[in-house]
């Protein structure tokens, strides 16, 4: 029990890249340390839990927000039906679809973290240890989803029906433990599969896979939200899709933890609540220990060997042709590029969570408009917004959604992050620091045009936009990406994060990354406000929102090599 | 030729000094070896020499070339072989060389040539199409290796150069190192292997908590400790002397 819970601890650490994990980390240099000890440093450490702390509730906020207005407007729908329970049976298991959809991806990406795993397994500790803390480490993530889900649904109850405290209990009881069968079920598919087929016992093959299946499921709850939201005043198609005879509420009805679960929180009294409780918490218990019990040797030895490379070797006569061919001079600016581009797009973790979202982006706008087409684009609302885009507001769209696609891959912004590990070898090359630093700019200017191009493309075939109301878009948004790039590389400068063991830290963990994020999120609010608070034409637009922008842009970009130079120079590994 | 001058460094204001005060001077055709205990200094003196990190006090110059003045000038002076071989994962052999000769501005011809010669030497021309990170850590040691002269490099520093390759491969690099010293370029490297250093080096410099404790030939040391041992013993000896003389 002792090395579970040892072990459960360290895997919590590594995944949640908790601070604990980070001070055992033998990343960090004495230098680090002795800085950790500062006020100042303790003070940043404060500054970044409380950012950290605020994007949770902002993120929470946000996820909750759609939970409840789904519920809502699903209880709304069913309420003079007499049929309001089953919004419960809906949460119930929508918490269990994402439990399965979300946890397959959790899994699947952390089932071998790194060669870490292979220390693990040299180490006399029991595989069913090793499984059960793993599993508990993924399911943390899981029952945090699930709880929320929940609380969604029981906060229209409590709004509406004003429900007895037993309801509250079962809820919260049923949002923790739902969870658990499912995780057991998505571990019982996936050992057996990674034991058996080669080519998934591989990190890379399993980012994309998981990068794949995360798209998937992107779209497909998309579908299912706008779906729901798009048809919620029409009572025949609600019942056929949230009704009792709905395949949801029979799939409810044939899945005993989310029936017993459903039927905890609407049973009336004690004995209903006891009576469904006692076989919900035997089967969401019994189903992770079965599964630890008959697989944990089974994961254990899927383990051994994962990650192998070979290299198919060349002939003689075949290597000289191919070095002949290949070896090159090229342009020494446009290599330092090259590298930055090949560098990120060729690790998937960079790739899939930075210039991948100028695909993923568009596809899911793209579902919402062609779910909702109806409703936004047909009848009254249409003239109203035609209208509303003719005048100026195409125009706007199209810059602003070009703006964040063209900032939001954080190319820039986790460029020198990314470097981390090769800067001591990239610092000793007789290369200028500011070349250095606009390849990466280029390397972030290139994927913004992508992001524009690709804004202008979906908007402009949704809403049938004039060419000059696109082309103004397209010039405002290239201006507002550039600089917004631009800036987040000179903050990665300033506050590179150079100490990790994972990319995930250097990218998807890099507050860089979310203060632009975020910058770029308030910089749109704000010039949508002024737009149309000021009314203002496409010429004032382009030239407000658009000039000063490129001119901002302009001024840094002419200030970078100084100023690179002293930062990049200073910054030590 | 490189000159230390009074190289001080310390990391984020710590009271210790990773390199304190350290004077040396290595002349063109030498091998010079540098040694030490783990953490005396030796990664902090080459990242300083070679302009990685900045030094707290001091000067050092390149062939006459002062790395803080001009650092890109006199790092085109030298080819660097990092402690840490693991890196441009994503990259492909080819990719990464084609990468390194074009910051050096290596002419296609000179770069197939160098490399068709030392990839040949280090037996590794048959994957140079593949990934790095599919390597093993002697594959990237090499790797580093060639990159580092395909510039043909008046000085050749490397940090703990021998770490993961095959006796071959290590041989073929101690012999590249003498050949270079026969053609009047400057070897510096640093190392834990006493028997290489002592077989291989014209002159040895031992650096203890940041301070250069000795330097000059294995028959010097022999003198000055006035014992007729082998490099290893007498290293363990002063280094010894050495922590019981400091409080």
């Amino acid at each position: 029990m002792k090395v579970f819970l040892s072990l459960a601890r360290l895997y919590l650490q590594s995944f949640y890249n908790l601070p604990g994990a980070r001070r055992r980390s033998g990343a960090a240099s004495g230098a680090q340390r002795v800085a950790a000890s500062r006020p100042a440093a303790n003070f940043r450490t404060m500054l970044k839990a409380v950012g950290i702390g605020l994007l949770a509730v902002f993120v929470l906020a946000n996820f909750g927000f759609m939970f409840v207005s789904l519920n809502l407007v699903l209880y709304d729908s069913l309420a003079p039906l007499g049929l309001q329970g089953f919004v419960l049976l809906n949460a119930v298991i929508l918490a269990s679809v994402l439990t399965l959809l979300v946890g397959f991806m959790t899994a699947l990406s952390t089932y071998f973290m790194n060669d870490m795993e292979f220390q693990l397994l040299a180490l006399p500790i029991p595989p069913r240890a090793l499984l059960g803390a793993k599993f508990t480490a993924v399911y943390v993530a899981e029952a945090l989803l699930s709880l929320l889900v929940m609380a969604s649904a029981m906060l229209i109850f409590a709004i509406k029906r004003q429900p007895p405290a037993l309801f509250y209990v079962a809820g919260s009881l049923a949002g923790l433990l739902v969870p658990l069968p499912v995780l057991a079920l998505v571990y019982a598919a996936q050992i057996p599969l990674l034991s058996f087929a080669r080519f998934l016992r591989n990190k890379q093959a399993i980012l994309v896979v998981g990068g794949l299946v995360g798209i998937a499921f992107a779209i497909v709850f998309n579908l299912y939200y706008q779906g729901m939201m798009a048809n919620m005043s029409d009572s025949v198609w609600l019942l056929r899709n949230a009704g009792p005879d709905s395949v949801l509420a029979q799939f409810g009805r044939a899945w005993p933890p989310a029936y017993f679960a459903w039927q905890a929180m609407v049973a009336p009294g004690l004995v209903g609540f006891g009576r469904n409780l006692l076989p919900l918490a035997a089967i969401c218990l019994g189903a992770p220990l079965l599964l630890i019990v008959l697989l944990g040797g089974r994961y254990a030895q899927s383990l051994v060997g994962f990650n192998e490379q070979f290299i198919r070797k060349m002939t003689a006569p075949a290597s000289s042709g191919f070095l002949a061919d290949r070896l090159r001079t090229g342009n020494r600016f446009w290599s330092l590029v090259k590298r930055e581009i090949v560098g990120m797009n060729r690790e998937p973790m960079y790739f899939l969570n930075g210039p991948f979202i100028i695909v993923l982006l568009p596809v899911l706008m793209a579902v919402m408009l062609g779910v909702q087409r109806e409703a936004l684009l047909e009848g009254e609302s249409l003239q109203a917004l035609t209208g509303l885009l003719a005048n100026g507001a195409g125009t706007v769209v199209v810059a602003l959604a070009g703006a964040f696609l063209g900032s939001g891959t954080s190319i820039t912004c986790t460029a020198l992050s990314r470097d981390a590990k090769l800067l001591p070898y990239l610092k000793s090359l007789p290369v200028p620091a500011h070349h250095w630093l606009l390849a990466k700019l280029v390397h972030g200017l290139i994927f913004a045009v992508f992001g524009v191009a690709m804004a202008a493309l979906i908007f402009g075939f949704f809403f049938r936009l004039a060419p000059l109301d696109l082309a103004a878009g397209s010039l405002v948004g290239l201006a507002l990406s550039f600089l917004c790039n631009l800036l987040g590389l000179l903050l990665d400068t300033v506050n590179p994060r150079l100490s990790w063991d994972n990319p995930i830290a250097a990218m998807k963990q890099n507050p860089n990354a979310v203060i632009i994020m975020l910058g770029v999120m308030g910089l749109m609010g704000g010039i949508a406000y002024l737009s149309f608070r000021f009314r203002l034409t496409t010429g004032q637009f382009v030239l407000l929102c658009g000039g000063l922008p490129a001119a901002l842009f302009v001024v840094l970009l002419l200030a970078l090599p100084g100023w690179a130079a002293r930062r990049f120079t200073a910054l030590e590994v | 030729m490189l000159e230390f001058s009074g190289i001080s460094k310390s990391y984020a204001k710590s009271p210790v000094k990773a390199v304190d005060g350290l004077e040396l001077r290595v002349a063109d055709g030498e091998i010079f070896g540098f040694l030490g205990p783990n953490g005396a200094g030796k990664t902090t003196t080459i990242k300083l020499l070679t302009g990685v990190l900045r030094p707290d006090a001091g000067r050092m110059d390149i062939d006459g070339i002062d790395i803080a003045a001009e650092p890109l000038r006199a790092k085109r002076r030298f080819g660097y072989v990092s402690d840490n071989p693991e890196l441009f994962a994503r990259l492909k052999a080819y990719e990464y060389l084609n990468f390194v000769a074009d910051v050096f501005g290596v002419s296609s011809l000179d770069r197939q040539q160098r490399i068709d010669h030392y990839a040949g030497l280090f037996e590794i021309k048959d994957v140079l199409h593949g990934s790095i990170g599919s390597f093993s850590h002697g594959m990237k040691q090499k790797l580093l290796v060639i990159a580092s002269l395909l510039h043909d490099p008046a000085n050749w520093i490397l940090d703990e150069p021998m770490v993961g390759l095959d006796p071959k491969s290590a041989f073929a690099l101690k012999e590249i190192m003498r050949q270079r010293s026969r053609d009047g370029k400057l070897v510096f490297f640093s190392t834990h292997v006493m028997e290489v250093a002592e077989k291989l080096c014209d002159r040895i410099g031992i650096i203890n908590k940041g301070r250069l404790i000795f330097s000059g030939s294995v028959a010097e040391l022999r003198a000055a400790q006035g014992a007729d041992s082998s490099l290893e013993k007498l290293f363990l000896e002063l280094v010894d002397d050495e922590a019981e003389a400091q409080p």
